[in-house]
């Protein structure tokens, strides 16, 4: 009896330490969650040694340019707003960079020139809904006309730019 | 005389000829373009499938997005499993979980895969769960597996279609491999062909100039003697350069007494010897020209009267010495010579006049008993003004008698 009333003991114990472990968890995921969503509720632009955040709410509000496209990672049309990005690097950088470096969210980096061009639109919103990180969001470009390239192969819209957190200008 | 055949073809006819040959040699660099076209096509065809199928590296589509939609959610089963409490800098778990689903999401993915709509429903509960803390550490770790194995199973079936697109694609290749080896190989000879064509062409053509350049040449040469004739004389006043040339009208005394005694054999025989000694006596440094019959002339850079007397006598002097028999001579002497001369500066003096100059001088010398030698004086033929006003009618005449001789050598 006192064995299984120890084994009691030491099963409440261990109870008690697994619901201890798990409420930290939860503390520490809900923590997580939040600065993670803060953190990709901004994109940091560079240049040189200068560095801004901005927010990616004020974007929305400034996004008024809305179009219709045909999404090929989604196979649908789609009603986007967003921003030209000619626009947006010649605000933010004064003129536009022969390059950009980009980083992403899930940690993909490129560096691509030729952004003068007023084809090329920075997204924040999709059907209405602004963007976020499991839409592809919260910032993305994508080009507007893609000419003659077949929509049925991904890789001919390889150079798009999905979950934007960084752009550093290349001069 | 050279045959009617053997006479240059008409103007119209070298034009033909000429476009001919343009065309042929048309084809083959048109043959050689295509050849290089063709290159430049297939190179550019092959190019942007080898930049799809195996420059994908660093960029959108490099990695497959399931394998990195997997990677995030074995992340996530691994933060869960291994970390106590949860690593909370970076703060990962939902944004791991949401670029997961992000990269998860995909159209194609969605119609190809049955398990991908099952699966992203069940992504999408479990992060309402986490975020709200309902769910325990092995419950989410165990809801992450089937997410994991529907990505994992795309990850396979989409390296399978890769490897079919790679291998249809290295089929594809070879097909235009070969077509690009024969079409490279058939249009390469058809340039070859017409570059030979070409050539065939060009030889016929040079062929017929070097015919034609011969035939000038032997219409421009006494046949007998090998010295040129009336033709050969114009053509070298013509091109002479503006200096002091002195002409020389040579005459043989009594030929037609020789030919008619030796025959006409001996008088060819005779002509050639005569005519070899004259170039002889003038040192080498004459043209010599038949000029019809017995009658030379020699044509000679020659600075002025004194040195011009001075080929005329070493000419006589030399035929004196050689002393060639004369059986029908009326005055019992060897071959000898009558020589009428003149000094004139081409391109200044009426050819016409200074041949009517020295071939009186000539005809002084038979009017006064032959075998000797006279220069004429060039003062009147030197200017036009005044050649003009004394004879212009006689010398239309001898301008046509020479072309009209001209003519007959030619012919």
């Amino acid at each position: 009896m006192n064995e299984r009333a120890a084994g009691r003991r030491a099963f409440s114990w261990c109870k008690a330490f697994t619901m201890w472990r798990l409420h930290c968890f939860i503390l520490a995921l809900l923590a997580c969650s939040s600065a993670a969503l803060a953190n990709s509720q901004a994109i940091t632009l560079i240049n040189g040694q200068k560095s801004i955040e901005l927010s990616v709410a004020e974007l929305r509000k400034s996004a008024s340019l809305e179009f219709s496209l045909y999404d090929p990672y989604q196979a649908a049309d789609v009603e986007m707003r967003g921003i030209p990005f000619r626009d947006f690097l010649i605000e933010h950088f004064g003129s536009v960079p022969s390059a950009l470096y980009f980083t992403a969210w899930d940690d993909y980096a490129v560096s691509l020139s030729g952004w003068d061009d007023p084809d090329w639109i920075l997204v924040t919103h999709e059907n209405n809904q602004p963007l976020t990180l499991r839409g592809r969001g919260p910032l993305r470009l994508v080009e507007r006309d893609y000419a003659d390239r077949d929509t049925e192969n991904l890789r001919e819209f390889n150079d798009w730019l999905w979950m934007i957190r960084s752009i550093e200008a290349k001069w | 005389m050279r045959p009617a055949s053997s006479v240059p073809e008409p103007p119209q006819s070298n034009s033909l000829k000429g476009k001919r040959y343009v065309s042929w040699l048309t084809l083959s660099l048109m043959s050689f373009i295509a050849l290089m076209i063709l290159v430049g096509y297939e190179a550019r065809w092959v190019y942007p499938e080898i930049r799809a199928y195996f420059s994908q590296t660093g960029n959108l589509t490099g990695q497959q997005l399931a394998t990195r939609s997997r990677v995030y959610l074995q992340e996530v089963q691994t933060e869960l499993l291994v970390s106590s409490p949860p690593a909370q800098d970076p703060p990962f778990l939902l944004t791991r979980l949401e670029l997961a689903y992000g990269l998860f999401d995909v159209a194609v993915y969605r119609q190809t895969y049955s398990c991908v709509e099952p699966s992203l429903a069940q992504l999408d509960r479990l992060m309402s769960r986490l975020a709200q803390g309902e769910v325990d550490e092995v419950s989410a770790v165990r809801n992450l597996l089937a997410p994991i194995q529907c990505l994992t199973m795309i990850e396979m079936s989409q390296s399978d279609l890769r490897g079919e697109a790679i291998n249809e694609f290295a089929d594809d290749t070879r097909r235009h491999q070969v077509v690009l080896t024969f079409a490279s190989l058939v249009i390469f000879l058809l340039g070859l062909v017409f570059w030979w064509r070409h050539e065939c062409q060009l030889r016929r053509t040079r062929r017929a100039t070097l015919q034609t350049l011969e035939w000038m040449e032997h219409a421009m040469r006494d046949p007998l003697t090998g010295v040129g004739n009336r033709s050969a004389l114009h053509q070298d006043v013509l091109a002479a350069d503006k200096q002091s040339h002195g002409l020389l009208l040579v005459d043989i005394d009594y030929f037609k007494q020789y030919n008619d005694t030796l025959g006409h054999p001996r008088g060819d025989e005779m002509l050639c010897r005569l005519s070899a000694l004259i170039d002889e006596a003038l040192n080498h440094e004459a043209s010599l020209y038949r000029l019809g019959g017995d009658e030379f002339a020699a044509l000679l850079p020659c600075g002025n009267r004194k040195e011009l007397a001075h080929y005329c006598e070493g000419v006589i002097e030399r035929v004196h010495q050689v002393a060639f028999e004369h059986p029908a001579h009326p005055d019992q002497k060897p071959v000898t010579l009558s020589l009428g001369a003149v000094c004139f500066v081409a391109g200044d003096t009426d050819f016409s006049l200074v041949y009517e100059a020295a071939d009186k001088a000539l005809y002084h010398v038979k009017a006064s008993g032959r075998d000797g030698w006279k220069m004429a004086d060039c003062k009147s033929c030197t200017s036009r003004s005044v050649c003009g006003a004394k004879g212009s009618s006689e010398r239309r005449i001898l301008a046509r008698d020479l072309g009209k001789k001209a003519l007959e050598e030619r012919t």
